[in-house]
């Protein structure tokens, strides 16, 4: 089955940061797939190595042992992924429109194709209108949501997403999580997503990872079968509550 | 929803204030002088001054637009080189670490020196005239311009560069779509800077050595005790250095807009 295909195989992964204190180990050995097309996020304790995870998984910075293996043929590792950061990161001398646009212009692509879709996307984000505004004139919020557009406008096959929704009010992010739910089924994306939220993996996730405190070990790998299109009202199910609680007790919390 | 800025119109006001508090300061210095009666060989007027810069002058060495324009022609030359020059080797030197490790501490220590005491040993190597005059006046603004520079190519949020490297960004493209962008806030402080500083280069090498120019215009008036051309000659200089000053303000404006904008529109 094509959706079975791994798009993403994580071995042994393993970081250790040298510090002036010594060394630090951030991941203890963290192995995991992820398939083609599936929605699939991690959950941990704060400073468990999330970040980190999803840093060597871009390219930012190199594993300290284990290894990353990708479908080359499906998936160019430069290209293909898009990254929300935990911060909205945008540059404050461009325009809402050309932020969307930077990966269009690091990427050489031209950028005049590009732009209708940055409007589409501008629109999806909740920010019609606003594209020509600077990004001080927006709150964290918007600004956030301008990340997302951002991390979309170059149609990458792999979206990594580090607490994206952070920034967000609570009506906003649910409108947000439907919204992110909507594009990955329709463009038919790979997710890997990072929250703090439980409740936000279960409902979004097809799979969830539990990660334990630093050094992190993977303590879960929870498959989450309700079904799809995800609504409101299965948060109500005792399975969504159940499958929230087996997480709960796998991160130890009393 | 449209978002909206709005014109600060508060600057017009703060513009005729500046005019008017310039003009109480000028009409209080020509009614102290009358009243006090004060020796023009002491201190003239300022209508006495501005007086002489608008008549033709028979004598050749107070002829205002020669003397203007040696002086303005130095200084243009000399910050454009600062400014163009200043930038780019800032950008070489960010460019690597171990250079600007060993460069950077050489530099704020060429900062700290009084580089007008080397305007004599120029006149030494060089001779009077316009190649010193600028030299003078380029090594005196050049240094704080590029430590400007350099400290506002690095001044960036760390993770601004990730967001380009993840994508495959070569140098080029980090330095043109992060480093320099993000630096011309800096860049341009650095600019003001050096726009005072430059002009003071100028005239100090005027002062020195030299048979034309607003510097040499007061060193010649002064044998004889001329006052109103001195204090037109200072006239003239400050003018030019505001107006290089207004320049980059102007360029500031148009160059850096997004920092022009504050008002914050929420959803
Ligand atoms: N560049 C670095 N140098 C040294 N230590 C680092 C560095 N980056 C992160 N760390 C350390 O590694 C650990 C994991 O950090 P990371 O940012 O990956 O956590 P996280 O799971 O994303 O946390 P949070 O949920 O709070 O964002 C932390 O203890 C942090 O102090
Ligand atoms: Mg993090």
């Amino acid at each position: 089955m094509e959706e079975k295909k791994t798009l993403l195989s994580i071995r042994d992964l393993k970081k250790v940061y040298t510090t002036r204190e010594g060394e630090l180990e951030a991941l203890g050995s963290v192995s995991f797939d992820v398939g083609r097309q599936e929605f699939v996020s991690i959950v941990g304790p704060s400073g468990c190595g999330k970040t980190t995870l999803m840093r060597i998984i871009a390219g930012l910075m190199p594993q300290t042992s284990g290894e990353l293996i990708v479908d080359k043929d499906y998936f160019d590792p430069q290209k293909d992924v898009g990254f929300v950061f935990q911060k909205a990161l945008l540059l404050d001398w461009r325009r809402v429109i050309d932020n969307v646009l930077l990966p269009i212009e690091i990427l050489k692509l031209d950028k005049k194709k590009y732009i209708p879709r940055a409007m589409e996307l501008l629109e999806l984000v909740g920010l019609k209108g606003f594209e020509k505004c600077y990004p001080n004139e927006l709150s964290g919020g918007m600004q956030q949501r301008v990340s997302i557009a951002r991390a979309l406008i170059h149609d990458p096959k792999l979206i990594l997403m580090d607490e994206p929704f952070g920034a967000l009010d609570a009506i906003t992010r649910e409108k947000m999580n439907f919204e992110l739910l909507r594009i990955w089924a329709e463009s038919k994306k790979t997710v890997l997503f990072v929250t703090h939220e439980i409740s936000e993996a279960v409902f979004l996730s097809d799979r969830i990872i539990v990660l334990s405190a630093r050094p992190s070990k993977m303590v879960g790998n929870v498959e989450i079968e309700l079904p799809r299109p995800r609504t409101l009202e299965q948060k109500l199910l005792p399975e969504f509550n159940r499958y929230a609680l087996d997480i709960y007790n796998k991160l130890e919390v009393k | 929803m449209k978002a909206k800025t709005l014109k600060g119109s508060s600057k017009i006001g703060k513009i005729l204030q500046n005019m008017g508090s310039i003009l109480l300061f000028l009409v209080i210095w020509e009614l102290a002088v009358h009243i006090f009666d004060i020796r023009e060989a002491f201190l003239c007027t300022p209508s006495s001054a501005v007086y002489h810069l608008l008549v033709p002058q028979p004598d050749a060495n107070y002829h205002w637009s020669v003397n203007i324009l040696t002086t303005l022609k130095e200084y243009v030359i000399s910050f454009a080189f600062v400014a163009a020059g200043g930038i780019a080797l800032a950008i070489l030197i960010s460019w690597s670490k171990t250079i600007q490790g060993i460069l950077m501490p050489a530099f704020i220590f060429i900062c700290s020196l009084p580089m007008i005491a080397i305007a004599p040993i120029l006149l030494i190597w060089i001779g009077y005239g316009l190649k010193t005059n600028v030299l003078v006046a380029f090594l005196v603004s050049f240094f704080p311009m590029v430590i400007n520079t350099i400290t506002g190519l690095g001044a960036q949020d760390k993770q601004l560069l990730d967001l380009v490297r993840y994508l495959g960004a070569n140098r080029w493209q980090v330095l043109l779509k992060i480093q320099l962008p993000g630096a011309l806030p800096y860049i341009f402080s650095g600019l003001k800077i050096s726009s005072s500083l430059c002009i003071m280069g100028v005239i100090v090498g005027e002062l020195i050595a030299s048979d034309k120019g607003l510097g040499y215009v007061i060193v010649n008036a002064q044998l004889t005790m001329d006052t109103p051309p001195m204090f037109a000659s200072l006239i003239m200089m400050s003018l030019l250095g505001w107006g290089m000053y207004l320049l980059v303000s102007l360029c500031e404006r148009l160059l850096t807009p997004w920092n022009f904008v504050k008002e914050r529109v929420d959803s």
